[in-house]
Parts: structure tokens; C-alpha cells; sequence
């Protein structure tokens, strides 16, 4: 099998693999007592359930240090020190214990005015940074008074049609107040990274004294999520233009966060996930690189957003080989050298398996989530709110979480020793696995061609549906318990609060959009559109020219039609 | 509607680009032996309405998590009604307040499925229903 590391160098890991070795005292006594001993127990009864994890991966009753010793474990090459290379038990040397882990929330509904009060109040009590959650038709590139906004201006996240919006979205709050500012924008990356920058000018704070933070990950979005605007091939170049224009202006700002997360949640499983995910990292890493970047000024600028919600042990593992994987790709295939470039920063979003039922036992499952991610070393922590799967948070959901998020960094000394699972004989093993797992799926990725092959083959749609269905017989059968879903089953509720959309937020935000028509400079407007088609059209980086654009109030719509015109649109595929 | 089988189309309508739960249906009604259609995301209620009448299904499962259902729900039945394909049913899944099952079901959907229902569930609803139409 392709190795995506290293081709044919088998080395020490394959011989490990080696089942031949003669057992050790322990595998021997180990044996012994599960036969013996533990299966003597289940006689005449069967187990609790199957002890089968999401991934697939069977927990085993017991790990001993003959699991280690099965797998070659070698401290030095396996693990390392936080901080060095391979970085498993950590991105930084000092983790928490220099500074916990960043405390973020996402949020957005309404119009800049009403969800500014919100962000407020977010900081007042203790959020680190804001993630801005979008409207639909934000992310889709439509703006507010687009006959496709009907219905959902200012429902999932709050509406951004031009600068004026992001003004007051930050009146009152410098955006170098808070460690980093951002949003996701997948499919309008440049625009994203532009209101930002013109945001600062506005605020008068330099780029250098603020860090702005960005999914602008569009690739995963034809898979999952669902905000594609362009073909894949443009979409993913637009989103490097926005990561390569960092490299000299900003380079400490994170302006891609490539996502495992939506791809996960979709079906496909943690670990098949995260393979698709690295070859949606290495897709942008390879067109970044081919137009001539160098990886250790690119690298850095990537960080990734990992999630496994269904087993606690491998969301623990799955972090810990992730930054494992990612600084041996660095290294092995790309020959980067600078520290920032072989360690992985990562973005996380606490999740349980949130029920519609009894949500506030949402509180608890998030909680768990969250915490498994801590002990896998995670860097920027977002918690779920209990009610997010029924409706768009509340205040009071969004001070629990930011509270939960508090309690992990500074309660129960759950943040005091690095890497508190290294050494486990359960979580190395399954560190090892997990890795195994994400490699071969990668290199299956690789032979179909790479990540738009995912796409054009229907490869990711197909397993993502696969493992929804898979998940869906499982919660249906009762074989994955789900408390108050099939055990102790309880009838879904959803509160008549949820979506209750601001019409006048609605109404304020088209005001505010149509003054800004009226008053801003239309020819400034227009060259600078124009301005991006040329760039567009002759391969440039479209930045600079979105930036003049948003500096002249054009519209997030306006941008993305220019877009639309030039590249085309995206047809989603109507298989299941 | 005797003497063939069920035929579905699922739809997502609007912006909302969450598709795993219709799309997890759809294969369950294929599996039950029933005719399945998708539509594939972000159509208007005049794209589904169309796809509806062309295709000749008995029955629309709309999937919404985003919140517009009560604006692009009554859209799609006021132009179902319209379009003389008022016998065509409509069904409802994702993420809908309680207030606004009563308010869809009263304006001509047929039932509402909350996100987490089981597959067989759906099935049993839709095979009871053209049962019942089948015995009028």
C-alpha cells in the first residue's frame, strides 16, 4: 500500500507490526486473564453492547503494556516532546500551563446592531474571541434584498451585505481587544479576509496588533455544509489568493482553517474524515506551492479543525495523531523545517450526540466532548450550546458554554499536566490506530486522484451517506445508545423560541443597505469590481482588488456576481 | 396511485445546505421499495414544484433546518395547489418548533417529522396513508 508519508520506507513501524515476536510475560498474563478470569464472568450472558467504536475500531476490554509492545511503541519517535517534533503531545512546549487554551464562542443572528449587543455581552464574560456566525445568504454570496434571501436574512447568523454592516457589527469593540476575530466564509474567503482588513483601517488599529481567524476552507462545503458558490477548482485558488496575500501582510493572522469537523458529522467518521481533510489541506498547500510559495511560509498559516463526537478515548487519539500526521507530512513530503510549519494548530467545537430531547442534558454531553479535546491538546475551544441542535442560541445557553469552556481551563486541574493521557496504554494504541486508519484513507484518496476527485467521483458524498445511514441503524437498533432517544426515549421538543427571526432587524439591515447604495462612490465601486474581474481572469491574486472593493462599500453579493460570471457555478449533485 | 409503487421526491429548498438527513431518508424509502427522487440542494419552491409535477410523485418530503419552513413550506403548497397537483402530499423533516408543526400541518402537510425520528417511522406514516387512499 502507498504510504502518503514516505513510499516505501517501511522503517520500524511495519516491523512492529511484526505479529511473529514472542509474547511477553504480560501478553502471556494478560491472555491468561481474560480467559480465565473476565470471560468467566460473561458466562451465561452476553455484554452490554458492542464495544464498537464510530471508526470502527473495537475497544478491547483491557490494554496492557504488551499493546505497546505489540505496536513497537518507541517513545522518541512515537510521541517526543510537546512542543517538538512530532508534536503528538502538543503544539506548544508549555500547553496550558503558559496560557489554557483559547475560549471562543461563535455567534451571530440579526443585523449588525442587535448581535453587536450580543458580542458584548459575549466578552463581558470571558469569550477570548468571536467567530461570526453568517447568514446563509452571507456565506452563499447573496446579498440581503437577492430574491434567494427570502426567508433566512439574519436567521442562522447575522447578515453582512457590505463594510457598514461589519462597523456595526464591532462598534465598541477594537478588534485587537480580543485574541482573534473572524468568521468561516468558506465560499467568500477573500471577501471575509477583506472586511477584516478594511475593518482595522475603519477601528485605526494596525494589521500587525489584531489576529484575524478564517475557515475559508471551501472545498469540504461540496461534501458538506452546503455553501458552495463556484466550481471546486476556482473556489479552492479564490481561498489560497486570501492565504498567500497573509504570507507578507499578516503573517501571524490564520486565515485557513481546513475542517474535519462538517465532513464528520456528515457520516463519513473521524477517521475517513480527517483524510479528507488533509487532502483538502494538501490541495491548497500544492496550488500555494506551485505558484511558487515556499511551505514554511505557508504551512503556518493552516490550521485544522478536528471533531470526532461519538467516542471519547478516540476524539483523544484522533487529535494526537492528527498533529503526528501533519508534522511527518510536513517534513517527509514538503521538507519544511520551521517549527510553526510542523506544528498543528487546532481549532475544535465541543459536541456530544446533542438530543432535540431534554436538551439541557446537552449541557452534559458537550461537556464530555469538550474535555476530550482538551486532553488531546487542542488550541482555540468552541463549546456547542445546549440548544443549538433546536434553534440559534440564546444568552443564557451561550454564558453555559462560555462557563463550561471556563470550568475545563481553570477547575478540577484538568489543564495542569501536559498531554495527561500520554503514555496510556489505551490511548497510544488507539493513537497508533487512528493513525493508521487516516493514512490508509489517505492514500485511497490519493490513488482516486487527490481531493476534487472526492468531489467529481462522488467518492465523499457516497461514504459520507453510507455512514449516516450506518449511524441511523445503529441509533434505530439500539446497538449505540442514545438517552432519551432510544433508551429512555422521550418525545422530541422543539421550543416555539427557536428561529424567531428579528423582522426588524431584517428591515434595518436592508435600510442600511440600500443608504449604503445611495451614498457610496458608484464609479469607485465600479472600477474596483472591474478591478477583480481582470485579476480573476488573468490569474492574479484577487486580494488587493476585493480590498479596494470592500473599502468602497461594494457588496458581499456584488463580489461574488463578478465571481459567478467569470468561473461559473456549481451544480450540487441530486444522488443519495 | 394503485398498482405502482410510492413515488418520493425529497427536497431541500432554500439556502440550507444540511443534506445528510434527507438524504439518510431518501435512502431509507428506496430501501423500503419505494420510488425516490432528490433533488439536490438550494431549490426554489418553483424548481421542487416542477421537478414534483414531471416526476408524477405522490408525495413531497421536504427537509429544513434552517428556519425559513414557514415561508418556503406554504410557498410550495400554494403552488402545488395551484399548479392543479393538489394531491400531491407534503411531508416535513428537520428542526421545526412545536407552534410551527401545528401551523404547517394545519396549512397542508401532512405530518411533521422532528430531526432524530427512526426511518421506519417514516415508512409506516407513508404506507398507512396511501393504504387509506387506496380502501376511499
Amino acid at each position: 500500500m502507498l504510504d502518503p508519508l514516505s513510499g516505501d520506507k517501511a522503517g520500524p513501524r511495519q516491523e512492529a507490526a511484526d505479529a511473529d515476536r514472542p509474547a511477553s510475560s504480560v501478553a502471556a498474563a494478560y491472555a491468561r486473564w481474560r480467559s480465565e478470569a473476565y470471560e468467566r464472568e460473561f458466562v451465561g450472558r452476553s455484554p452490554r453492547r458492542p464495544f464498537v467504536t464510530d471508526v470502527g475500531l473495537e475497544i478491547e476490554p483491557l490494554y496492557t503494556p504488551a499493546d505497546l509492545e505489540k505496536a513497537g511503541f518507541d517513545y522518541g519517535r512515537d510521541l517526543g516532546f510537546p512542543g517538538a517534533y512530532p508534536f503528538t503531545r502538543g503544539d506548544r512546549a508549555a500547553m496550558y500551563r503558559s496560557e489554557p487554551f483559547v475560549i471562543s464562542a461563535y455567534a451571530g443572528f440579526g443585523d449588525g446592531e442587535v448581535c453587536n449587543r450580543r458580542f458584548k455581552n459575549l466578552l463581558e464574560i470571558g469569550a477570548e474571541q468571536i467567530l461570526v456566525a453568517l447568514d446563509l445568504p452571507t456565506q452563499c454570496g447573496y446579498d440581503s434584498d437577492d430574491p434567494m434571501a427570502a426567508a433566512e436574512v439574519g436567521q442562522v447568523g447575522v447578515a453582512i451585505d457590505t463594510l457598514a454592516d461589519m462597523e456595526a457589527l464591532f462598534d465598541g469593540i477594537p478588534v485587537d481587544s480580543v485574541k482573534r476575530v473572524g468568521t468561516l466564509g468558506n465560499s467568500i474567503g477573500p471577501i471575509a479576509l477583506a472586511l477584516y482588513a478594511a475593518l482595522g483601517e475603519k477601528q485605526g488599529v494596525a494589521w500587525s496588533d489584531y489576529t484575524v481567524n478564517l475557515q475559508n476552507d471551501p472545498l469540504k462545503e461540496y461534501i458538506a455544509r452546503g455553501t458552495q458558490i463556484l466550481p471546486p477548482a476556482p473556489a479552492a485558488r479564490l481561498a489560497c489568493d486570501a492565504v498567500t496575500w497573509c504570507i507578507d501582510k499578516t503573517p501571524h493572522w490564520s486565515p485557513m482553517t481546513v475542517c474535519v469537523n462538517h465532513i464528520n458529522a456528515g457520516g463519513a467518521g473521524s477517521s475517513a474524515a480527517t483524510a479528507i481533510a488533509l487532502s483538502n489541506a494538501l490541495h491548497y498547500i500544492d496550488a500555494m506551492l506551485a505558484a511558487g510559495h515556499a511551505i514554511d511560509d505557508v504551512a503556518p498559516l493552516i490550521h485544522m479543525f478536528p471533531d470526532e463526537r461519538h467516542d471519547f478515548y478516540i476524539s483523544i487519539a484522533n487529535l494526537r495523531a492528527l498533529r503526528r500526521i501533519w508534522a511527518r507530512l510536513m517534513r517527509e513530503r514538503y521538507g519544511a523545517s520551521r517549527a510553526e510549519a510542523l506544528s498543528l494548530q487546532t481549532t475544535v467545537y465541543g459536541h456530544g450526540q446533542e438530543s432535540l430531547q431534554e436538551p439541557l442534558n446537552n449541557i452534559v454531553r458537550t461537556a464530555f466532548g469538550t474535555l476530550a479535546y482538551v486532553l488531546g491538546g487542542a488550541s482555540y475551544v468552541y463549546l456547542a450550546c445546549y440548544d443549538e441542535a433546536v434553534s440559534t442560541p440564546g444568552e443564557e445557553s451561550m454564558r453555559v458554554a462560555l462557563r463550561t469552556l471556563q470550568i475545563i481551563a481553570n477547575e478540577h486541574g484538568i489543564a495542569d499536566a501536559i498531554d495527561p493521557m500520554g503514555g496510556s496504554y489505551l490511548i497510544e494504541t488507539l493513537t497508533n490506530q487512528v493513525e493508521r486508519q487516516i493514512l490508509d484513507s489517505l492514500a485511497e484518496i490519493e490513488r482516486l486522484g487527490g481531493a476534487l476527485s472526492v468531489i467529481d467521483t462522488g467518492f465523499g458524498r457516497r461514504l459520507m451517506t453510507e455512514g449516516a445511514v450506518r449511524r441511523q441503524r445503529a441509533i434505530d437498533s439500539g446497538q449505540r445508545p442514545w438517552v432519551t432517544v432510544n433508551r429512555w426515549p422521550q418525545k422530541p421538543n422543539v421550543p416555539n423560541t427557536a428561529f424567531r427571526g428579528d423582522p426588524e432587524a431584517v428591515d434595518r439591515q436592508l435600510r442600511r443597505l440600500n443608504a449604503v447604495r445611495a451614498q457610496r462612490d458608484g464609479k469607485r465601486v465600479a472600477a474596483a469590481l472591474a478591478k477583480i474581474d481582470r485579476a480573476c481572469a488573468e490569474g492574479r491574486n484577487v486580494t488587493p482588488a476585493v480590498l479596494e472593493a470592500v473599502r468602497a462599500y461594494a457588496s458581499v453579493g456584488e463580489i461574488c456576481r463578478i465571481w459567478r460570471d467569470r468561473f461559473g457555478i456549481f451544480t450540487p449533485s441530486t444522488d443519495f | 396511485m394503485t398498482g405502482r409503487r410510492l413515488r418520493i421526491l425529497i427536497a431541500k429548498v432554500g439556502l440550507d445546505g444540511h443534506d445528510v438527513g434527507a438524504r439518510v431518508v431518501a435512502r431509507g424509502l428506496l430501501d423500503a421499495g419505494m420510488e425516490v427522487i432528490y433533488t439536490g440542494l438550494r431549490r426554489t419552491p418553483e424548481q421542487i414544484v416542477r421537478a414534483a409535477i414531471e416526476e408524477d410523485v405522490d408525495w413531497i418530503g421536504i427537509s429544513l433546518l434552517s428556519g425559513a419552513h414557514r415561508v418556503l413550506v406554504p410557498r410550495i403548497r400554494e403552488l402545488l395547489d395551484e399548479s392543479d397537483a393538489g394531491d400531491i402530499g407534503i411531508l416535513v423533516g428537520g428542526i421545526i418548533p412545536q407552534e410551527d408543526v401545528a401551523e404547517l400541518e394545519s396549512a397542508g402537510v401532512a405530518r411533521v417529522f422532528l430531526s432524530g425520528t427512526s426511518i421506519s417511522e417514516i415508512v409506516a406514516f407513508l404506507q398507512t396513508q396511501s393504504a387509506d387512499l387506496k380502501n376511499a
